[in-house]
């Protein structure tokens, strides 16, 4: 890998500007699809996600040949478990390393610890980098991070004049998943240039909401069926994205680090508040026009379940239908999952209606 | 408001003692001249006091609204600073447990499922959801809560769980936000949770409209140490051949020290108790007639067929004469210091079982098997409860190979009957006591 | 009577069911065959022999799980045309459970008979007609005769089993400790109307549920889901055929 190091990264959250400070790569996890083989896939009982079960079977069957380290953010208990399984009772032979983010509404006691436990993952990280932290390196990470989120950001609100369809807009925005920022954020910008001034989707706008578009058929039957993802909030994609007012730049690179941190939008695995959540929701369905909310969630994964009735609720409230599908991290879509998805546009558009 | 909390003190002084010494009394009439049950030594005598400490308490709660501030609190959480501000303390998992007993989990769940709840989340989670929404509980009416206090450190669904609550109840809810120890809980881990209660005794200071005095904290504190170790007493009676009770027994006699920690009549209890199990265990009395084999349980028990299952397993001799449940909640407490109420809690509360790692998991189950003279375990493979199921597998092939003991892993759910296929299950049971020989 | 005006294809996994209908919507020709797994040939020909009997080629609407394998002049999923099928037949707004051979709906129609919400027990063949069709048949009860039997039960006897391969081996065990047949049956169709009707909880309004599929001919399970909903559960005429029905009103 370019001779530098690379660590594997568990979803979903995690301070990516440390790592790319430390030239490291950070290579995200969030499957791989499909169902789970080798002789570790029966070290989880089936009712753990497949979330969990697809990344040990993985690194246990030589997926973790290629990096120097796996990180685990406390994201919930199924990989808080994952990450304990793999060191104490063996895994894969690489140093673990795990990030603790604070859950809750931010606090004096909250803020302290993050910036703390950040400190403590560049501690870790340093060895297996070869360097230690400088801090303008840490603050060219920084302004990269912030690029690359403000050039996804750009994709996104734009999403109507962007004349590509959900699965290749989505293919691309998941390379950031384990490119080089620098590389990432070049195809952003070349993609950029597909932003036009008039609308370019002729489908109904829907909001997508769930873990992650995975697989990306799905959003391939949404689009044939009618219908495009016009706003996200995604795990693995929109609630990643960091919209920063204008911060100084002359603030230190340490609380810029850390303010990147808690400016991202509500996600379920960490708050506190449905209200909120609620709210950013509505935020985003009112912006892009939406008319339906597509839910698409991983079978057990708590997190996102315990909301999902208030965000029927809420949405039903507002006449705006909601598609609810549960998928397993499957390598291809069930013909009953096309059919919920195809029913769905249908309720949408105007063919759907009795004549 | 004085004659709303005059009602609640009469109803746990006076009103409720009477009533259950009615009860006893007839119960007692008509249990004259009975035999023990079938496999099982003589009941305990303390069940008795057991039962009436717990619907005492039960029934304070009912006219707690408006009389007493209430929290709504999750089994791990440092209850010792909400006491000293006058809180009633009701615990959503005891009651959702006392609702898995009755078997009334899949009617209220079927409730909330309708809403658009999972089945697939934790059974306790939709066992209260669906209790508030249907206003069913067999315990006649849980007061509503003017706080929620809710610590992560036996998993993070209470979280999600409790902001279900904050958002329908609309009440404050406090979060103990204990970091995952792999290894050892660093010192930033420690000061996080340590400012975290800090912080919260303000809000709850705010919601009971009391200070919290360091005096009385002080004394919470040191009766929960000495709960949790008078509990740490009972269990250890187990120790004697024959286990003066039985596992079933402590998953029932546990309710005290989780709902009503830091009491006073908890440790009264409790000191009760064990008096009578080390006078059990003195004599030579079991909790099963003829105890041919000594099992360790681990994770949380199967409510709704506990009775039939300690049954299976003591026609057959074998007894539950330690669980990873029970001793839980003798070790966590024991570590709080009077000296040093915020910080010694932030320690003890971050070290509960589960919220270490597998490691010391491990060496838990180690030492019970190893103290208790076990020669077989259950590992119970708690479709709900993922923090306390992920890593059985291992877990079970470990305790195979280095203690030499045999372990079932069993499929079921503390709750909800219907995630349990009850004759494969009871088959499996069978064989796994068949090859003991 | 107007003439043939549309055909509506619903090829289904378990059955396939098409109609001709007049320009008013109304039934004119049907035909209901098991499902070929060659769903084009069977498709093909069930089109060719309606076409035929209309006397021309006419519009197609096509639905089901083997709608795209057919040629048609529109394509729309079966909640839609059950949907449309549903209204067409009740002529307002109201709840539709339909119990298919492997699988299970519940839609709720809008006023102008659109799709309102819907929800769908797919993953689980023990929430559809499959469950009573692999257990009857190991019990050997005809299916024709399944309703009085149920009916002559004097109680019910529980199957607790929530898996279809489970509870075959819990009937058995039942009937060896001498449990009466009737009453395992009147137990196996409760346990199947209590799925349903879990599915079917978040949507339930007052009045009246509207049912179809093939199902719906098994008098004891309408009973048992009028039972287990609490409501009156009104089969629609011919409920096989609902599906098919809508998909035909969709290209006219």
């Amino acid at each position: 890998m370019h001779g530098r190091s690379a660590v594997a990264v568990l979803p979903v959250r995690y301070p990516k500007e440390l790592l790319t400070a430390l030239g490291v790569l950070a290579v995200e996890l969030w499957g791989p699809p499909g169902a789970p083989r080798g002789e570790q896939a029966g070290r989880l009982q089936p009712y753990v996600c497949a979330v969990v079960r697809n990344a040990l079977a993985f690194l246990a069957s030589g997926g973790a040949d290629a990096v120097d380290g796996v990180l685990f953010p406390h994201t919930c208990d199924s990989l808080q478990g994952l990450a304990t399984l793999a060191t104490d009772f063996g895994g894969w032979g690489k140093k673990a390393l795990t990030f603790q983010h604070p859950r809750g509404e931010r606090r004096e006691s909250s803020a302290a610890f993050l910036e703390a436990e950040m400190r403590d993952l560049v501690r870790e990280l340093e060895p297996l980098a070869g360097r230690s932290l400088e801090a303008e390196e840490l603050a060219r990470a920084v302004d990269l991070h912030r690029a690359v989120d403000s050039a996804r950001a750009a994709l996104l609100d734009g999403r109507a004049r962007l004349s590509l369809a959900d699965p290749e807009l989505y293919a691309l925005l998941r390379r950031g998943e384990w490119l080089w920022p620098e590389d990432h954020l070049a195809e952003l910008e070349r993609a950029r240039a597909h932003l036009g001034a008039e609308r370019a989707q002729s489908g109904v706008p829907v909001l997508v909401s769930g873990y992650v578009p995975e697989p990306l058929s799905a959003l391939g039957a949404l689009n044939r069926a009618g219908a495009f993802a016009a706003a996200d909030d995604y795990a693995a994609v929109g609630r990643r994205l960091v919209r920063e007012g204008g911060a100084s730049p002359a603030a230190d690179p340490w609380s810029r680090v850390v303010e990147r941190y808690w400016a991202a939008p509500p996600c379920p695995t960490r708050s506190a508040d449905t209200g909120q959540r609620l709210r950013h929701l509505a935020g985003l369905q009112e912006q892009s026009g939406a008319k339906g909310v597509f839910l698409h969630v991983v079978k057990f994964c708590e997190p996102e379940l315990f909301d999902v009735p208030a965000i029927r609720k809420f949405f039903a409230a507002r006449g705006v239908p909601v598609l609810y599908l549960e998928g397993e991290l499957e390598s291809e879509l069930s013909g009953q999952a096309v059919t919920r998805i195809e029913a769905f546009a249908e309720i949408l558009t105007t063919s759907g209606r009795a004549a | 408001m004085i004659l709303r909390r005059l009602r609640y003190e009469a109803a746990g002084r006076v009103v409720g003692p009477v009533l259950l010494s009615l009860e006893a009394w007839q119960r007692a009439r008509r249990h004259r001249g009975r035999t023990p049950r079938g496999p099982f030594g003589p009941p305990l005598e303390s069940v008795r006091k057991l039962r009436e400490l717990m619907t005492l308490h039960y029934l304070r709660g009912r006219y707690a609204d408006g009389a007493v501030p209430v929290a709504w609190v999750t089994s791990g959480f440092p209850v010792e600073i909400l006491r000293p501000l006058g809180f009633h303390a009701v615990y959503p998992e005891n009651h959702a447990a006392m609702c898995g007993v009755q078997r009334l989990v899949p009617g209220l769940s079927e409730a909330v499922e309708a809403e658009g709840y999972s089945r697939d989340l934790c059974s306790y989670a939709r066992t209260d959801l669906g209790s508030i929404a249907t206003g069913r509980t067999p315990v006649g009416r849980l007061p509503r809560p003017d706080l929620l206090a809710c610590c992560t450190n036996i998993c993070q669904t209470v979280l999600y769980w409790y902001r279900v609550l904050a958002d329908h109840f609309r009440v404050p809810l406090v979060l103990v936000d204990t970091p995952f120890v792999y290894g050892e809980a660093k010192p930033h881990h420690l000061r996080y949770v340590a400012d975290q209660l800090r912080e919260l005794v303000l809000v709850a200071e705010r919601v009971s409209g009391r200070r919290c005095d360091p005096e009385e904290l002080a004394q919470v504190t040191a009766r929960s140490r000495e709960g949790a170790l008078l509990w740490g007493e009972c269990l250890a009676a187990g120790r004697s051949r024959p286990s003066p009770w039985t596992g079933i027994d402590g998953f029932f006699h546990m309710a005290p020290i989780v709902a009503l920690r830091g009491t006073e009549e908890c440790n009264a209890y409790y000191r009760m108790l064990r008096d009578e199990l080390l006078e059990r265990a003195a004599k030579g009395v079991g909790g099963i007639r003829d105890e041919r084999h000594r099992l360790l349980w681990d994770n949380l028990p199967v409510w709704f067929a506990v009775r039939e299952m300690s049954r299976l397993f003591a026609e057959r001799g074998f007894n539950f004469v330690c669980t990873s449940y029970t001793n839980a909640w003798a070790e966590a407490g024991a570590n709080v210091d009077p000296g040093d109420p915020l910080g010694s809690a932030a320690r003890a509360y971050t070290h509960v079982i589960l919220n270490q790692d597998l490691r010391n998991r491990m060496s838990i189950l180690g030492r019970l098997v190893r103290d208790y003279q076990a020669d077989g375990a259950v590992l119970h493979s708690d479709r709900s409860c993922k923090p306390y199921s992920i890593g059985q597998v291992d877990l079970k092939e470990r305790l195979t190979r280095e203690l030499k003991v045999r372990v079932l892993l069993l499929e079921a759910d503390h709750s909800d009957p219907r995630a349990y296929a009850a004759e494969p299950g009871e088959n499996r049971i069978a064989a796994f006591m068949e090859s003991f020989g | 009577m107007t003439g043939p005006a549309a055909i509506g294809l619903d090829a289904g996994s378990t059955t396939c069911k098409a109609v001709l209908v007049d320009g008013e919507g109304r039934l004119l020709a049907r035909r209901i065959e098991l499902s070929d797994p060659r769903v084009e040939a069977q498709g093909e020909r069930i089109l060719a022999g309606l076409r035929e009997e209309a006397g021309r080629d006419l519009p197609v609407g096509a639905t089901g799980y083997g709608r795209k394998r057919v040629r048609a002049s529109r394509v729309l999923t079966e909640i839609t045309c059950h949907a449309r099928g549903a209204f067409a037949r009740s002529g307002r707004a109201g709840v539709l459970v339909d119990v298919g051979g492997q699988d299970t709906k519940v839609v709720r129609i809008g006023p102008s008979g659109e799709v309102v919400d819907f929800a769908m027990n797919d993953k689980c063949a023990a929430g559809s007609g499959r469950f009573l069709e692999v257990v009857l048949g190991r019990l050997r009860v005809p299916l024709d005769d399944v309703a009085r039997q149920v009916s002559s039960a004097d109680r019910s006897v529980a199957v607790s089993s929530t898996c279809t391969v489970f509870a075959e081996s819990e009937v058995i065990s039942l009937l060896a400790a001498g449990e009466p047949v009737e009453g395992i049956l009147r137990g196996l169709h409760q346990a199947l109307a209590s799925r349903v009707a879990a599915l079917a909880r978040g949507f339930l309004a007052d009045g009246e549920v509207l049912m179809s599929g093939g199902v719906a001919l098994n008098a004891a399970m309408v009973a048992a889901l009028g039972e287990a909903l609490g409501r009156t559960v009104r089969v629609l005429p011919e409920p096989q055929l609902v599906g098919a029905l809508g998909a035909a009103l969709s290209v006219l």
